[in-house]
C-alpha cells in the first residue's frame, strides 16, 4: 500500500472541499512569507497587521463592509452568468453603466432637477429598479450576439467595458459635469445617500442590499426552474435543448441577470461612498468580483466570507504598510497567490493518504 | 512456454479490488479475447500488462522469465503494444509524425521523416492496411485511424498487441477489414488480445477466451470448445436471455407519422432524403442502418432538435413539424438519444437532478422545485428500473454506462408518451444490461406505446421489431417484415449491396 495513492473520483464532500482551500489559502500565505521576509518583516507581525485593522477595529470593519457589497454583487453576476455557461467579463462596464444611471436619477431629484425631491423610500427602488434594467440591456446585447449570431462573448464583453467607461468619461466631462476643475459631477442630494448602518463607520446599507442578493440568487439557482434550467444550460447546451430548454433564451436571461448585478453594485458605490459620478468610479473592482467568485467556486453562500476575505485585504493593505513598512502592493501579490492556490488545490482531492502505510510490515489481505 | 503469461495479479484501488489473483496465459500466434462486463478488471488488467498501473502482487513472465514492467516504457521495448478505445493520435499530424513520436531514433536534432515514411509504406502493404504514410490523421476515417494505431505498433516490432473494444467505434465492414487484418498477423506468430464484452465477436475472431467476473478470471477456454450461451452466463453469472420473447399483438392506430422528411446536417448536406414512415401503436419499427446514413438527424428532426428543411411530422394526427422541443414533449413523445453523456444525460448532475430533466417545469410547488418530491420520483425510477446507485443524490456521471442508460431509458418511459423515438440504445453495454433495455422496450410495446428504434445492431433489431426499415444514404430502401428476413439480408441491404427484394408492407 503506498503512503499517497490516486483516488479514482476526487474526493468531494464538502469537508475534503474546505480542507482543500483551507490549505490553498495556508499555502499561498507561507509563499508571501517569503516576500515579507524579503522586507525583513517578521510575517506573522505582518499578518497581523494586514488582518487586524480590516477584521478587528470598529472602524477598519466598517471600511471591510463598504468594500465587501460591490464585490458580493458583482461576484453573484459573475456565478449566475457563468454557472449558465455565459462567459461575462464585462462587469466594468455594468459597474459604470449602473452607477451613471443612478447617479444621474439622484442628480434629477436635486431641487430644479428634471424630477424634483423624492423621499428616499420612493427614490431607492426607482434608482434600484433603473440600475438593474440599465446593467441587464447592456449585457444582454452581448447575450443576444452571441446567442443569435455565435459571437464570443468573452472578448466581446471585455471589449463593451472600454465603451461604458469612455460613455461615463463623455457624461462626467460633458452633459453632467459640475463647475469646477475635476471632471465629475456635483454631489448628489443628501437625501439619495444610502444610510449609514454602523455608527462612527462608514458602513453603509450597502451591505444589506449585497446580503439580500446573496440570499435571492442562491434561491434562483438552487430553488426554481429557472435556476435548474439555467444550470442545465451550462453545464450541457445539447442536453438541455434535448430537455426541452431554450438555451439562447436562458442564456440572455443570465446575462440580464450578471448586468443587473454588476450595475447594482455601482449604484451602491455612487450612493454609499463617493455620493457623485466621476470618472474612474469602479477602480476595478468590475475584475476583482470576478475573482470573488472564483475564489467561491461559483457557490452563491460562500461569497459573502470571500468578498469578506478579499475586501479586508485591501483595507489592511494600508495598515500593514504603515505599520509593518511593507508594500501595500504585496496584497495583491497575495490576493492573486490564493485564487491560483485556490483553482489548484483540486488536485489534492485526487489523492489520499494511507497513513496505515507508515507502519512498518501491514498485512494486506485480499478484501 | 507460453509467449506471455501474468500470475497471480493482485490490484487494489481503494474501495475495491480490481484483479484478485487472475491469471492469464496468451500463446504466440494467438488471438485472445478478454471477455468480461463493464468494472470486471479486464481493462485494469491489460493497464498492468501495458505498464500503466502498477500490480499490488503477482508477476508477469515473457517467454517463461520474469519481465519488469514498471512503466509504458518498459512495456513497448518488450514487445508489447496498445491500441486505446479513444486513439492516442495528435490529429494534425501526419502517420509518420505520429509513429515516430516519442520514439528512441528520433532524439536526433533532425528528424528523419522519409526514411520512416518507406518503412511503414513497407509495412503497410505487408499487412494489407492500405495505408499513407503522408495522410493527416484528420482525414482519415475511423476505420483507417485505427489501422494507424495497429501500424504503429507493428512500427515498434510489437509481439503483442492489445487492443481495447476495437470495434466500439467500426462499421460492419470496416470490422470484417480490421479482423482479417488481425488474423494476418496472428498468422505470422505475433499474439493479440482483445478485450471486449461482445460475445459474436469473441465467437468469430478469437482462438482462446479469458472470461473475468468481479476481478477474477472465471473461465479461460478455447472458442471451439464453448458457444454465446455459456460466455454469457460465465460472464454474467447467472442464465442470459440473448432472445427476446416478442408475443405478438394486435397493432393500433399509426400514432407517429413521418412524411417526406429532408433534413441536413451542420454542414448543411442533406442526410435525410424524403423519409416517410408510420409507427402503430403497439408496434416497435426499427430503423437499420450503418451509422451516419442520416438516422440521427433523423430522429433529431422528429423532435425538432434540428429542423427539418421539407416534410412532416404528425403525432396523434397533429403536425408537430415545427414546434419546440417542450410542446413536443409535453404531447407525448419520448427520446431517447444515442450520445448518453452529452445529450440524455448531465453527468455532473445528481441522479435525482437527470430524473427531472425535460418535466422540470412541472415538478414544482408553488415558485420553487419540489425537492421531496423530485427525490421521491427518482427513488422510484432507480427502483423501478433497477439502477445500481448508492442514493438518488449520487452524482449521474459515476453510474456505469448500463445504469446511466436504465436511468435515461426510465426518465423517459416514465414520461408516459405516445410514441418513443430511441437511438442505438444498448452502444456499449454489456449483456445484462441490454437485456434489461429489450425487457423494457417490450414492456412498453406491450403497453401499447409506438416505438421508433434506431439501431445499428441487427441483432437487437430482429430480436426487437415487428418491421425493420432499411436506411441508406438518407432514403428508406425497404420495408421488411422482422419475422421473415435474416441477419444476412439486413446486413448486406444496410451496406448498399442488396436490393430491397422484401413482400411490400402495404401498411407502411
Amino acid at each position: 500500500m503506498k503512503l499517497i495513492e490516486r483516488r479514482v473520483t476526487p474526493a468531494d464532500s464538502p469537508l475534503a472541499v474546505a480542507c482543500a482551500m483551507a490549505a490553498a489559502v495556508v499555502a499561498a500565505m507561507l509563499v508571501t512569507s517569503l516576500l515579507f521576509a524579503l522586507y525583513g518583516a517578521n510575517p506573522l507581525q505582518a499578518y497581523g497587521a494586514l488582518f487586524h485593522e480590516p477584521l478587528a477595529t470598529w472602524r477598519g470593519f466598517g471600511y471591510t463592509l463598504v468594500r465587501t457589497a460591490p464585490l458580493t454583487l458583482i461576484a453573484l453576476g459573475t456565478i449566475v452568468s457563468w454557472r449558465s455557461g455565459f462567459g461575462y467579463l464585462g462587469f466594468e462596464g455594468c459597474f459604470v453603466v449602473g452607477a451613471a444611471a443612478t447617479g444621474w436619477l439622484a442628480l434629477s431629484t436635486a431641487p430644479g432637477g428634471a424630477i424634483g425631491p423624492l423621499p428616499f423610500f420612493a427614490f431607492l427602488p426607482m434608482a434600484l429598479l433603473l440600475s438593474f434594467a440599465a446593467g441587464a440591456l447592456w449585457a444582454g446585447v452581448v447575450a443576444l450576439v452571441r446567442a443569435r449570431f455565435g459571437g464570443n462573448e468573452v472578448l466581446i464583453s471585455l471589449m463593451t467595458n472600454y465603451v461604458a467607461i469612455l460613455i461615463v468619461q463623455y457624461l462626467v466631462s460633458g452633459p453632467l459635469r459640475a463647475p469646477g476643475g475635476v471632471p465629475e459631477t456635483a454631489q448628489l442630494p443628501r437625501a439619495t445617500w444610502l444610510p449609514f448602518i454602523l455608527h462612527g463607520t462608514r458602513a453603509h446599507a450597502g451591505i444589506l442590499l449585497a446580503l439580500l442578493a446573496t440570499l435571492l440568487v442562491w434561491m434562483l439557482l438552487r430553488k426554481t426552474p429557472l435556476g435548474y434550467e439555467l444550470i442545465v444550460s451550462g453545464l450541457s447546451p445539447s442536453a438541455a435543448r434535448f430537455g426541452g430548454i431554450d438555451v439562447g433564451v436562458r442564456l440572455v436571461l443570465a446575462a440580464f441577470f450578471a448586468g443587473g448585478l454588476g450595475a447594482l453594485a455601482g449604484t451602491v458605490e455612487v450612493l454609499g461612498v463617493q455620493h457623485r459620478l466621476m470618472d474612474g468610479i469602479s477602480g476595478g473592482v468590475g475584475f476583482t468580483g470576478i475573482i470573488v467568485a472564483l475564489l467561491a467556486k461559483l457557490n452563491p453562500l460562500a461569497v459573502i466570507p470571500a468578498a469578506v476575505l478579499y475586501g479586508g485585504m485591501t483595507v489592511g493593505a494600508n495598515a500593514m504598510q504603515r505599520r509593518a513598512g511593507i508594500p501595500s502592493s504585496i496584497t495583491f501579490i497575495l490576493q492573486s497567490l490564493i485564487v491560483l492556490m485556490v483553482l489548484a488545490s483540486d488536485v489534492l482531492r485526487r489523492y489520499r493518504v494511507n497513513l496505515a502505510a507508515l507502519r512498518p510490515a501491514a498485512k494486506t489481505e485480499i478484501g | 512456454m507460453p509467449a506471455f503469461a501474468m500470475r497471480k495479479i493482485v490490484k487494489r484501488f481503494p474501495g475495491v479490488v480490481a484483479n484478485r489473483e487472475v491469471d492469464l496465459t496468451i500463446e504466440a500466434g494467438e488471438i485472445h479475447a478478454l471477455l468480461g462486463e463493464n468494472g470486471a478488471g479486464k481493462s485494469t488488467l491489460m493497464q498492468i500488462l501495458y505498464g500503466f498501473h502498477s500490480m499490488d502482487s503477482g508477476s508477469i513472465l515473457i517467454d517463461g522469465k520474469p519481465a519488469p514492467i514498471g512503466s509504458t516504457r518498459d512495456a513497448i521495448a518488450l514487445g508489447i503494444g496498445m491500441v486505446h478505445q479513444e486513439f492516442m493520435l495528435v490529429r494534425r499530424f501526419s502517420v509518420v509524425e505520429n509513429t515516430v513520436l516519442g520514439l528512441k531514433e528520433n532524439s536526433g536534432p533532425m528528424l528523419d521523416l522519409r526514411q520512416a515514411g518507406r518503412r511503414l509504406r513497407s509495412l503497410s502493404d505487408q499487412h494489407h492496411l492500405a495505408i499513407d504514410p503522408h495522410a493527416q490523421v484528420q482525414h482519415l476515417p475511423i476505420g483507417v485511424q485505427q489501422r494507424v494505431e495497429i501500424l504503429k505498433l507493428l512500427y515498434r516490432n510489437a509481439r503483442l498487441l492489445i487492443l481495447d473494444e476495437p470495434t466500439a467505434v467500426l462499421t460492419v465492414h470496416e470490422k470484417d477489414q480490421l479482423f482479417s487484418v488481425l488474423r494476418g498477423l496472428r498468422d505470422q506468430g505475433r499474439s493479440i488480445v482483445i478485450v471486449t464484452h461482445k460475445l459474436q465477436e469473441v465467437m468469430e475472431l478469437a482462438d482462446r477466451v479469458t472470461v473475468m467476473r468481479d476481478g477474477r478470471v472465471v473461465a479461460a477456454v478455447s472458442t471451439r470448445e464453448t458457444s454465446e450461451q455459456e460466455l454469457a452466463r460465465l460472464m454474467v453469472g447467472r442464465d442470459v436471455n440473448l432472445r427476446a420473447n416478442r408475443a405478438p399483438i394486435e397493432r393500433g392506430r399509426a400514432v407517429l407519422r413521418i412524411d417526406g422528411l429532408h433534413v441536413c446536417d451542420e454542414m448543411g448536406q442533406e442526410k435525410v432524403r424524403g423519409v416517410s414512415l408510420d409507427v402503430h401503436a403497439g408496434e416497435i419499427v426499427g430503423i437499420a442502418g450503418v451509422d451516419g446514413n442520416g438516422q440521427s438527424q433523423l430522429a433529431e428532426a422528429i423532435m425538432h432538435l434540428r429542423a427539418a428543411n421539407k416534410g412532416s411530422v404528425f403525432l396523434n394526427d397533429q403536425e408537430v413539424t415545427r414546434l419546440t422541443v417542450a410542446q413536443h414533449r409535453a404531447l407525448g413523445l419520448s427520446y431517447i438519444p444515442a450520445d448518453r453523456r452529452h445529450v440524455g444525460s448531465i453527468p455532473e448532475m445528481s441522479i435525482a437532478d437527470n430524473a427531472i430533466l425535460g418535466s422540470h417545469r412541472q415538478r414544482t410547488r408553488g415558485l420553487f422545485l419540489d425537492k421531496r418530491k423530485i427525490r421521491e420520483h427518482a427513488e422510484r425510477l432507480i427502483a423501478r428500473f433497477g439502477v445500481r446507485a448508492a442514493s438518488s443524490g449520487a452524482v449521474a456521471g459515476k453510474l456505469s454506462g448500463g445504469n446511466l442508460q436504465k436511468l435515461i431509458l426510465g426518465r423517459e418511459i416514465m414520461q408516459d408518451a405516445a410514441a418513443i423515438v430511441v437511438e442505438q440504445p444498448t452502444r456499449g453495454l454489456d449483456v445484462g444490461a441490454v437485456e434489461s433495455v429489450w425487457l423494457e422496450l417490450l414492456q412498453e410495446r406491450k403497453r401499447g406505446k409506438a416505438i421508433l428504434l434506431i439501431s445499428a445492431e441487427l441483432e437487437e433489431l430482429m430480436n426487437l421489431a415487428d418491421r425493420i426499415a432499411v436506411i441508406f444514404e438518407g432514403r428508406i430502401v425497404g420495408i421488411l417484415n422482422a419475422a421473415s428476413v435474416t441477419v444476412e439480408k439486413l446486413g448486406l441491404m444496410i451496406s448498399g449491396i442488396a436490393l430491397p427484394n422484401a413482400t411490400p408492407d402495404q401498411s407502411a
